[in-house]
């Protein structure tokens, strides 16, 4: 078993600046991002993780020189209906991870819509990562490494392939993902009320259609 | 289910075979092992009954693979008789051998070859029929390919049989590839098994193996038949040619190499050989099914009595239960297989360290450990002795097996709710917990006894299993009795048939994805048999569904406990699946189904504030919104959130509640975690929720009934909640003001009607109707009432009234009993409650329930979000404030001195 925790934690005598943000896993069902989450956050690998409903939400801090970077993250559910149930999944996030599964190429192509919307509808600054999941099932894959990446240059995203079950990359995605997030006093959400405040924000987006119509 | 009758239990063991180290399937995940397909595929056989064969009862497994099997047994068999007798004559041949068939037709009849019939496997009962034993080893083992040992006794292998070679297994799939043995191979083997009674000995007893099979591959060689080779043989000609024609063509007909024009074995049974035979032979009798359109009483005798019966009436009246149930209370008994198997000296451990690999490469495979290839089957059979289970039993009066239940009649007239299950000295035992219940064999024997015939006399009797479950719900009979619960009923195979389950559709690849992920730990539910149960049944329900709901995730999981309890029988899981969700989650699975879930949360929020204002204030204050964790809880009705067993007890009684208990489990839920939850900031709130703490359920379970009993019903009311079912509301006993729906009780001015969801999710309290109102506080006097409970005391919440309209309004009238808080002067700056003799009452009377009573304004739910804040609990607002009262004249002037 790996080591429990995450790759570094914070010290509380640590002096940096703290940034908060939010992160939102996007992929098809059973591509393996509650078991990215659970492997980041607390270390653990279940073969048989269960589905997802609604969202889960779990937070873990990184520290990046001075820097700490606590994450907010969404786990979103794989069935696309969810996204109806709780519209604040990916409005205001910062980052997103699109995950697909190298041993199936219909969730790559799912992971390009994914990415195609983020684009279109998510804060223009979204940071988007796409990881290439369960690269320990190498034997059994579907979708080259050399055509995920020329497809994360071409639109410009963070991009490792990545397995939940040898923690491969898992801890690297996550921290490519702070590094590359503009780190200003003014960014990130240090409010503690998370929760709260998205759901507000929520109520005064809802025209933008999407949310729970 | 047979019963009991003389029969034994009986256990073998097996060892599956096993895979290499971390081998993976297509879809990624770990091959499944074989111990658990087997463990899959197992379970119909136990459903597989017939007088012919032994009854197969339970299987488990224990550490490297091996399997345990348990079955009915009788300790003679056949070959054992025909080394006693020496010979057979013809008449018992054709008397035995017509047995044989009987039990080979049943099983060709359910696509079950048995491929391991032999004279050891024909056992004989103590009135010497025929009984077969080890038919279900090929089934069970997929043809094989789930062992590493051959399956059949060679002498007994048909042709094709050892032409194929040995059992070839798909890698990927783990699935047998080998062209398998078909019914024919037992035709086949019956030959045989004929000749050997025939002959009075083993076919080729004194030859090798090599030699015995060279001797079947021989009669392939041949043009000829192989009876009339082996009528050739000088020592088995003189026998084989003073047979009878008929029998000589019996066997000629099985003993035909090519297994297609080899004769069938329901051929074999219309043989005019067997003609006497069939005349005499009783049609076994039908099992008996809950739900089923065909009239039970239509082989109905009724037994006459007389002296000489009586006195053949056997005294062991546990014998006269049926297999499975002796079993259950044997095993409850104390009876445990494992430690049955160590004293016989069955399952030999060998220190740890003669069991290390010579070697092991990188990617964990190891070598250098190999098995004894004889250790993999053993044929011995291990008696389970019944002893125990008797002598535990031995005080039980011989009437406690047939209870009667019509003194219940008595109970009913008397307005009693059951306090006990109908056996009286169970009484003590009823206030015990569950868990001891469940295991305590004399309390369970009764529980299962009664259930029993109360089941048979379903739908009849589905008021008194409706109290019984009340009070629990034994393990055994659970299954049926929550189909009872459910109102199942009718042609569900039928039904269920019709559904095509096969054609794919555009839900199959969502299906596909979450069922190897719905409760893997449960070993039944891992299994590839099970997988595919889960399939059709989810496909059917979403297929019968279809325009109307869609698949959501979290199906899987409600589908899960109904699919363990219902394993044998897919028709019943899916009515029950179908019968639960428009009960429990009516509208929760519309495409878009955000109003009904939203509004259910608003709901639930509602109630937090209702009876825990502090962990209210504290969650919402951190955020942590029930948007956030509890819709996997709502949706799946705990079972995504629960392991099996847990929500096994929670549903017993969730059950027995109507679609608002759901709430009240998830506040008792969050009261037992109330001291962390307290203590906890919002990120810790999440963590605790991402993997479900440990939870008392029969804690919980008892907690909810609390809450449930202390809300008004009109407070959880839900505009998307199932309407009023014009049919059976009446039949269900009203058993409690509690068990009906709000919204199955007639519609009037003074009840909820629909808020919107703005309105409702910016309240923090629930509201009461006028009628709740009236009902609770007795405002009509206390004659009317529609609970048949009302009487018992603390039975129903205490009612206290606060107005909050201006002095002037509340002087020209209000509702008896109520005290006036203006909401105008009611609160300091500082938000505290101005002291006066007012809130001295409202805080003697804090345990009450506090209406708020105001205008059609906002007055009265913004003073009862103030005095949520306060702490205060149990307060809720009167929807539609004082004018609802207007029509009833239930208003009146106070006396002048409040």
């Amino acid at each position: 078993m790996a080591s429990r925790g995450g790759p570094q934690r914070p010290n509380g005598a640590s002096q940096g600046k703290i940034c908060q943000f939010k992160l939102v896993l996007l992929g098809e069902s059973a591509v393996g991002k509650s078991s990215l989450v659970l492997r980041f956050v607390k270390g653990q690998f279940h073969e048989y993780q269960e589905s997802t409903i609604g969202a889960a939400f779990l937070t873990q801090t990184v520290c990046l020189d001075d820097t700490t970077v606590k994450f907010e993250i969404w786990d979103t559910a794989g069935q696309e209906r969810y996204h109806s149930l709780a519209p604040m999944y990916y409005r205001g996030a910062q980052a997103a991870i699109v995950v697909y599964d190298i041993t199936n190429p219909d969730t790559f192509g799912r992971a390009k819509t994914w990415v195609k919307e983020l684009q279109r509808q998510a804060s223009p600054n979204i940071v988007i990562a796409l990881a290439g999941n369960k690269a320990d099932l190498a034997s059994k894959r579907m979708v080259e490494f050399d055509e995920a990446q020329a497809y994360a240059e071409e639109n410009s995203l963070l991009f490792m392939e990545t397995s939940a079950k040898t923690a491969m990359n898992v801890n690297d995605i996550f921290l490519a993902i702070a590094k590359k997030l503009p780190k200003s006093e003014t960014s990130g959400t240090p409010q503690p009320r998370q929760g709260v405040r998205l759901n507000n924000e929520q109520g005064g987006q809802q025209s933008e259609g999407g949310c729970c119509k | 289910m047979p019963v009991l009758g003389t029969a034994q239990f009986g256990v073998r063991t097996f060892y599956a075979a096993s895979h290499p180290h971390d081998k993976c399937g297509a879809n990624g995940l770990p091959v499944t092992p074989n111990s658990v397909k087997i463990l899959g595929r197992f379970q119909c056989l136990t459903s597989l009954s017939h007088h012919r064969l032994c009854q197969y009862l339970d299987i488990s497994k224990t550490k490297h693979e091996c399997m345990i099997i348990v079955s009915e047994h009788h300790p003679q068999c056949l070959k054992e008789k025909l080394k006693s007798e020496g010979t057979f004559s013809e008449e018992q041949i054709v008397h035995t051998g017509f047995q044989i068939l009987e039990g080979l037709v049943h099983l060709h009849d359910n696509n079950v070859t048995h491929r391991n019939l032999g004279l050891e496997n024909v056992l004989l009962d103590q009135e010497g029929n025929v009984k077969l034993s080890e038919h279900g080893l090929y089934y069970m083992t997929d043809y094989g390919a789930d062992v590493s040992f051959p399956i059949g006794l060679p002498r007994y292998m048909p042709p094709e049989v050892l032409c194929s070679g040995p059992v070839r297994v798909d890698d990927d799939s783990g699935k047998c590839i080998q062209p398998l043995s078909g019914p024919k191979a037992d035709v086949w083997t019956f030959g045989i098994l004929l000749l050997e009674l025939i002959l009075g000995q083993e076919m080729w007893s004194d030859l090798g193996i090599n030699e015995k099979l060279q001797k079947i591959l021989q009669f392939v060689k041949s043009d000829m038949s192989p009876f009339d080779i082996l009528c050739q043989n000088n020592a088995t000609a003189q026998k084989l040619q003073a047979l009878s024609l008929e029998m000589r063509d019996v066997i000629r007909q099985c003993l035909i190499v090519s297994s297609s024009k080899r004769v069938k074995s329901g051929d074999l049974y219309q043989h005019p050989l067997f003609k006497a035979e069939r005349a005499k032979a009783v049609p076994p009798k039908k099992d008996f099914t809950m739900c089923t359109t065909e009239l039970r009483c239509e082989n109905l005798e009724l037994p006459t009595y007389e002296e000489t019966i009586a006195n053949e009436f056997s005294d062991d009246h546990l014998s006269q239960r049926n297999m499975q149930e002796v079993y259950y209370l044997w095993r409850l008994a104390g009876g445990d297989l494992e430690s049955v198997l160590k004293k016989a000296g069955m399952s030999k451990t060998r220190p740890p360290v003669n069991l290390l690999p010579c070697f092991g490469i990188l990617d964990g495979d190891v070598f250098g450990q190999d098995r004894d290839y004889a250790e993999l089957l053993d044929n011995t059979v291990i008696k389970l002795n019944q002893e125990q289970l008797r002598h535990r039993l031995r005080d039980i009066p011989p009437r406690a097996y047939y209870p009667r239940l019509e003194d219940e009649a008595k109970q009913l007239d008397g307005q009693q709710l059951p306090t006990s299950p109908s056996c009286g000295e169970l009484t003590t035992s009823a206030t015990l917990p569950l868990i001891i219940r469940e295991r305590d064999v004399e309390y369970q024997f009764h529980r299962i006894i009664l259930y029993d015939r109360l089941l048979i006399a379903y739908p009849f009797k589905r008021a008194h299993i409706w109290r019984e479950a009340r009070v629990d719900i034994p393990p055994l009979v659970r299954a049926n009795v929550w189909a009872a619960l459910l109102e199942v009923e009718g042609d569900v195979q039928g039904a269920y048939d019709a559904i095509d389950k096969e054609t794919p559709t555009a839900t199959d690849r969502q299906i596909e994805v979450d069922i190897p992920r719905c409760h893997q730990y449960h070993e039944l539910l891992s299994s590839p048999t099970a997988h595919g149960k889960f399939k059709r049944v989810l496909k059917a329900w979403v297929l019968s569904n279809f325009g109307h709901y869609v698949y959501w995730q979290g199906l899987d999981s409600l589908c899960a406990p109904f699919l363990a309890l219902n394993f044998n029988n897919e028709a019943m899981a899916f009515a029950c699946l179908s019968a639960f969700i428009p009960k429990y989650l009516h509208k929760f699975f519309l495409k878009d189904n955000s109003p009904v879930i939203q509004e259910y949360l608003a709901v639930f929020s509602h109630l937090i504030a209702f009876h825990d204002p502090e962990l209210s204030n504290h969650l919402d204050g951190i955020g942590f919104i029930p948007d956030l964790y509890a819709i996997p809880w709502f949706l799946t009705m705990y079972a995504h959130v629960f392991p099996m067993h847990k929500i096994m007890h929670l549903w017993d009684t969730l059950l027995l509640g109507n679609s608002s208990l759901p709430l009240c489990i998830g506040v008792a839920i969050l009261q037992q975690l109330r001291d962390r939850l307290l203590s906890f900031g919002f990120n810790e709130c999440i963590l605790l929720f991402s993997d479900m703490p440990e939870i008392d359920i029969e804690r919980c379970v008892h907690d909810s009934i609390k809450i449930f009993c202390s809300t008004p019903k009109s407070a959880t009311y839900r505009q998307h909640a199932r309407a009023a079912k014009s049919r059976n509301v009446e039949e269900r006993p009203n058993v409690s003001y509690y068990s009906r729906d709000y919204n199955e009780m007639p519609r009037t001015e003074l009840s909820m009607e629909p808020i919107p969801m703005d309105e409702l999710k910016g309240e923090k309290c629930p509201r009461i109707s006028a009628e709740d109102l009236i009902e609770l506080g007795e405002l009509a006097g206390a004659g009317f009432s529609r609970s048949p409970t009302k009487k018992r005391q603390g039975s129903k919440p205490m009612i206290f009234i606060v107005d909050v309209r201006s002095q002037e309004d509340y002087r020209r009238g209000t509702i008896q009993g109520s005290i006036n808080i203006p909401f105008q002067t009611a609160f300091s700056p500082e938000g505290e409650l101005v002291p006066g003799p007012a809130v001295s009452t409202l805080n003697q009377k804090r345990s009450q329930v506090i209406v708020v009573l105001g205008n059609r304004g906002r007055s009265a739910s913004n003073f009862a979000n103030e005095l949520v804040r306060l702490g205060y609990s149990r307060v809720c607002v009167l929807h539609k404030g004082i004018d609802v009262f207007r029509t009833t004249g239930l208003i009146i002037v106070p006396p002048a001195d409040i």
